[in-house]
């Protein structure tokens, strides 16, 4: 592991952390694999045969309890608890030890540690929904690769169904957590003129908890998949190999996670932004990441709760699921729908917020109708809870409510269209620069539409007799979460690369793998569209010669957005460490995040910016006051505020580029916090498009 | 500054006009032809319909579809024009700034007004569609068939003729019949896809649904929600045949049973 | 040193393009893979499309993994219900195939009737040890082998169903250790060449309702037959 103290290079004399020096994501593993042992020897001996010898559910016993001594186990190891621990033991942290947890001049090995730094979180966050995607795409291949003709068992149906359980629930995660995770920690906490979130250590925990629980949903694959889809309906996940098990305990956490993020998220939005940063100046991506965590902070602990109730099934023999003893397989739609409609708004809305704002950004032009914009989030935000039970419209369960959900599901796209309405009337008449942002906000607004239209025929309820269930269900909503909130996230991340990385995304690459793997994802899920339509059911290993072309042609667009994607993260991958150093604002964009240096210093700010208007007011004339709030002299009350005495000199940016090995020697001029795109010509790749330079003198006065 | 300062609705200079108009052209345009996709596509790629039920659906799809068209294509429209007529190339943001367009109070109106209207005629069509299904369903008095699902199989029984049952569903053409829908096991759903029919099979509960088949053929019975191992394989053959010949099978059967 | 970008781009792709080849290839070979019993064609068969190449298929179920295709130590659940010696299955097309089945498993009440009698057999009767029946007692089921597929232009239907009575309690013990099978014999008769599966229709498995593990899992009570 790379957590040895590479760059002992402490400014304070003595180095501090104690213990949470010595622990990081190596130590976490060996904690992991420890209890995990000591609670399997625990459960095998005691929990493995239950009362009298036709108790079946003993190995899931055994098998749960040693997920729960790994999760622990890890936590325990990466050191989770020991906040906790010294604040019961009543030893506080000293400034040293915040910042040390911080991850101050630690170089490279923060990213391997518990760091409350919410930009190590937000970059870890990043590495992981990267990692996630990379699983969950390549298990989109073998699904694809499986139906390319009818009959082509390439795996058999057993491993087609795991695959696509782990593909759906690999899939559905990484969405959650791809926009809220990596920008929502990194962005948001500047673009509100904050040092930190509100709970740092909480902040990490919400991490540090999806980390180990990944292993877990992987070894899924070890013990006959997930071959329920990632919906897991009972009883068939009753009947499900210890699979299953992985799925609920991966769950379980996950939930944990979910909500810990949308409460520290909340919270750091409602009571850390700058001073006179009112609620009608927040930029809207920040209403987007605050009402998607909010969201999720609802929705979540019923998928908890669906869970662990389905753990009691498995393990403990109650009956909550099964019909035959009294249980409703009815219940659990219930509650997973009811998670599971505002979920699909927790994924969209910063996806969809993300374009919103940018879009000023690239064309130049004030957000349009700022509050239609909001009230169009507030909509959604508000129907979406009441919208669930349009996935049970043929269920039989309770049919006299079939109007009144199809009214509630009609009405959601009234505020969709409001937000469509706020992107449509900002880019109208604006200086459009097509930027690999922007082209990715156009994308969108292609997907989003037809993922948007497709929508409506499945909320009317005969026409869900014809559809549900079928590969247009599966074309609906790839078309919306990744058609519209994948791409909402690749815009966001093209975006706030620079910001991120210190680095530019290189554009030409960048557009060839994303125009790439658009181009496939039409082909594929069109033809999804067609057999689903002709009837071809979702999540079949295998279909009648009826359908196929359609399944050849969706596999060959599946294989061009492969490659595609691949483009881009090698791209992606390439120019975070070899792209041309990025200037502090390579977009001139207003927001705060572009008044900081890039690297972002530990705690952003020098001086607390103080806001006096909005972020979007492109080709307005200045206000009287200065509207960059850099540079504002902060009240001395304000600063103080932050658990670091503003006496500790900032000059020195602890970004991982400075201080690890690999510093090359443009980034290094980010030492004497001078925009470093000064050195970046130098290191061009002749041909290539020189943005940093040319935009160097575009910085914002 | 206020969030709500109005656009100064100066008088559109000719330049600025000639661009909405082009850009209304370019929406009539793709209205046009989105239309024609809307016409034609979705209901043929749902195949001939074989019951009232599946024409309705197949209707809907159309009348959605065309409700949508001039939709998708305003936005699509000004999107694609704003890429060819407003696009700023080049390395470094744009010298001068869009039009400071904070908002437009009646644009924002007349979309709100005209979405919402859009919803509701949406709810009103899907709401009579259905109490039409549903007056048809309760008045029907046809013929009873018990569906079982199973993993992975379904099997058909016929209360009103002795109760044999049998694999392979027969249907009498334009007679209503009402489907009572179980499982034995695990959810399924039973969908005979030219029909429009589905309804989900489940544990410990009897679901109904109705339809009148009113074309000769033989079709599909597809299991619509993942149920295991052989999912993909949980289907069933429908014959919609003439009264007559439904009462041969019928008498057949009950000769074997 | 610096990497070219359609260096580390052509990389990404390469890699990607492996790292998911990989994948499959392991998530094919990770599959079960069965050994294929082939019927053996003796003589031939009067049926009522005329006279047809005659081919037989021996199968049993066992009450446990130790004599089908998991090995003598029943590989990875040696005490799941299974079929054997194998579940891949082919057989001649255009000929009366009669398979015989030794059921050496207990058994109780099946869920659906329906199963409880054989269905597209030959005479629509299968006969149990030596007697010619429509049907089995409905609460004393050991297995089914159901053999269907789903509608397809490019294979002609074929449903086949046959019901196994349970072995009792008190069955005197055979030299292979198990109790004394009942032998279920029936007959049926394949069309043009076409693939299909086959699985046990007779609650038998594990977990909920019995159809899990060995009822959901490949190479136990299902498996595929091809015809031709």
């Amino acid at each position: 592991m790379t957590d040895i103290q590479a760059t002992p290079t402490a400014v304070t004399p003595s180095r501090p952390g104690g213990l949470m020096g010595r622990l990081n994501i190596g130590t976490g593993v060996l904690g992991g694999l420890i209890l995990m042992g000591i609670f399997w020897l625990i459960a095998y001996a005691t929990l493995s045969h239950g009362p009298g010898d036709t108790d079946s559910f003993g190995s899931d016993r055994v098998i749960c309890v040693t997920m729960v001594g790994w999760l622990l186990g890890f936590m325990i190891g990466i050191g989770a608890f020991n906040g906790p621990v010294r604040w019961l033991l009543g030893k506080d942290l000293a400034t040293e030890e915040h910042q040390f947890l911080a991850g101050k001049d630690q170089g490279i090995g923060r990213y391997f540690r518990y760091t409350t730094d919410h930009k190590v979180v937000g970059i870890q966050y990043l590495v992981l929904t990267m990692t996630l995607f990379f699983v969950g795409g390549s298990l989109a291949m073998m699904i694809r690769t499986d139906l390319i003709t009818p009959g082509s068992h390439l795996f058999g149906l057993q491993t087609y169904n795991a695959v696509v359980g782990l593909h759906g629930i690999i899939m559905i995660i990484a969405t959650i957590i791809m926009v809220t995770g990596p920008f929502g920690n990194f962005i948001m906490p500047i673009m509100i003129g904050a040092r930190d979130m509100a709970f740092p250590r909480l902040n990490a925990l919400s991490l540090w908890l999806i980390v180990p629980a990944v292993p877990v949903l992987l070894s899924a694959a070890f013990m006959g998949g997930i071959p329920t889809g990632w919906t897991a309906y009972a009883p068939l996940s009753n009947e499900a190999p210890p699979g299953m098990d992985a799925y609920l305990m991966t769950i379980i956490t996950f939930a944990i996670s979910v909500a810990l993020s949308g409460m520290n998220i909340t919270v750091t939005a409602i009571t850390m932004r700058a001073r006179g940063l009112s609620v009608v100046r927040l930029p809207i991506f920040v209403w987007g990441v605050v009402t998607a965590s909010l969201l999720g902070l609802v929705a979540f602990p019923l998928f908890m709760t669906a869970q662990i109730l389905e753990g009691l099934d498995r393990t403990a023999g109650t009956v909550f699921y099964v019909a035959q003893n009294g249980g409703s397989v009815w219940l659990y739609q219930n509650l997973f729908w009811l998670m599971g409609h505002p979920e699909v708004y927790v994924i969209l809305i910063p996806g969809f917020c993300a374009v919103l704002e940018l879009a000023p950004v690239f064309a130049r032009k004030p957000l349009f109708s700022y509050r239609t914009a909001v009230v169009g989030i507030a909509g959604i935000v508000g129907l979406s809870g009441l919208v669930w039970a349009h996935h049970m419209y043929i269920t039989g369960w309770a049919p006299d409510l079939g109007g009144p959900f199809m009214l509630t599901t009609e009405m959601i796209s009234v505020p969709t269209g409001l937000l469509i309405l706020v992107l449509v009337g900002t880019i109208w008449r604006g200086n459009v620069w097509t930027r690999l942002p922007m082209m990715a906000g156009y994308a969108m607004i292609w997907n989003f539409i037809i993922g948007g239209v497709t929508g409506i025929y499945l909320s009317d309820i005969p026409v869900d007799q014809a559809l549900n269930g079928s590969l247009f269900v599966t074309a609906h909503f790839h078309y919306t979460l990744m058609g519209g909130a994948f791409v909402g996230g690749i815009a966001g991340l093209s975006y706030w690369f620079p910001k991120m990385t210190g680095r530019m995304l290189n554009e030409k690459w960048g557009a060839i793998g994303f125009w790439t793997s658009q181009a496939g994802f039409q082909v594929t899920f069109m033809s999804l569209f067609a057999i689903g339509l002709a009837g071809e059911p979702r999540r079949v290993g295998d279909f009648p010669l009826t359908f196929a072309a359609g399944n050849t042609v969706a596999t060959i667009g599946a294989y061009v957005i492969m490659t595609g994607m691949l483009i881009y993260l090698g791209t992606l991958v390439w120019s975070w460490k070899y792209g041309e150093a990025a200037p502090p604002n390579p977009w001139g964009a207003k927001t705060l995040e572009w008044q900081t240096p890039t690297p972002v210093p530990l705690e952003n700010f020098e001086v607390l910016p103080v806001v006096t208007s909005d972020f979007y007011g492109y080709g307005e004339p200045e206000p009287a006051l200065d509207p960059e709030p850099v540079g504002v002299p902060a009240q001395p009350a304000m600063a103080a505020a932050v658990p670091v005495p503003d006496t500790v000199p900032e000059s020195v940016p602890a970004d991982a580029v400075t201080s690890a090995p690999v510093t090359s020697a443009a980034v290094a001029a980010g030492e004497t916090a001078v925009p470093p795109q000064v050195a970046a010509t130098g290191e061009q790749e002749p041909g290539e498009d020189p943005a940093g330079a040319g935009t160097a003198k575009e910085e914002e006065q | 500054m206020t969030q709500t300062t109005e656009a100064p609705p100066a008088a559109p200079q000719p330049k600025q006009r000639s661009q909405t108009r082009q850009v209304v052209l370019m929406w009539v345009v793709l209205t046009i032809l989105l239309e024609l996709f809307a016409l034609f596509v979705p209901a043929h790629l749902m195949g001939a319909p074989a019951s009232n039920d599946m024409i309705d659906i197949e209707n809907s799809m159309t009348v959605f579809s065309v409700t949508a068209a001039p939709v998708a294509a305003l936005v699509w429209a000004i999107a694609i024009y704003s890429l060819l007529r407003w696009r700023h190339r080049g390395s470094g943001p744009p010298d001068s700034a869009g039009a400071p367009i904070r908002t437009n109070v009646k644009v924002v109106a007349v979309w709100t007004a005209v979405s919402s209207l859009l919803c509701l005629f949406l709810f009103i069509w899907g709401e009579v569609e259905l109490s039409a299904e549903q007056s048809s369903a309760a008045a029907s008095n046809g013929t009873v068939i018990d569906v079982t699902g199973q993993q992975w199989a379904w099997t058909f029984s016929y209360p009103g003729a002795g109760g044999f049952t049998s694999d392979v569903l027969y249907l009498p053409v334009n007679k209503p019949v009402t489907f009572r829908v179980t499982s034995e096991d695990v959810v399924h759903s039973f969908w005979v896809v030219q029909l429009g029919t589905k309804i989900d099979a489940n544990p410990g509960e009897t679901t109904t649904a109705s339809v009148t088949p009113d074309k000769l053929g033989t079709y599909a019975v597809r299991c619509a929600e993942l149920c295991g191992i052989y999912h993909a394989y949980m289907e069933a053959k429908v014959h919609v045949v003439s009264a007559s010949d439904f009462r041969a099978w019928l008498k057949s059967n009950k000769a074997q049973g | 040193m610096r990497i070219r970008t359609g260096v580390a781009v052509g990389t990404a792709v390469l890699g990607g393009a492996v790292v998911i080849t990989l994948l499959g290839t392991t998530l094919s070979l990770a599959s079960e893979h069965s050994p294929e019993l082939k019927a053996a064609v003796r003589g031939t068969a009067g049926t009522p499309q005329g006279r047809l190449p005659h081919a037989f298929l021996h199968l049993a179920t066992y009450p446990d993994s130790m004599a089908g295709e998991h090995g003598s130590d029943g590989g990875a659940h040696p005490d799941w219900v299974s079929y054997g010696p194998t579940t891949t299955l082919q057989v001649p097309a255009h000929s009366e195939v009669t398979v015989t089945i030794d059921q050496y498993d207990s058994g109780g009440t099946i869920y659906n009737d329906y199963f409880a009698h054989p269905h597209g057999t030959v005479g629509g009767t299968e006969t149990v040890n030596g007697k010619t029946v429509t049907g089995i007692d409905p609460d004393n089921v050991g297995h089914t082998f159901t053999l269907h597929m789903f509608p397809n232009s490019t294979q002609p239907d074929l449903f086949v169903s046959a019901a196994l009575p349970a072995v009792a309690d008190n069955a005197p013990t055979e030299k292979n250790g198990y109790q004394k099978p009942n032998v279920v014999t029936f007959s049926f008769i394949t069309g043009a060449p076409g693939s299909y599966i086959w699985n046990c229709e007779f609650p038998c498995g594990t977990e909920y309702q019995s159809f899990g593990g060995p009822m959901s899992t490949k190479g136990y009570m299902s498996g595929t037959l091809k015809v031709g």
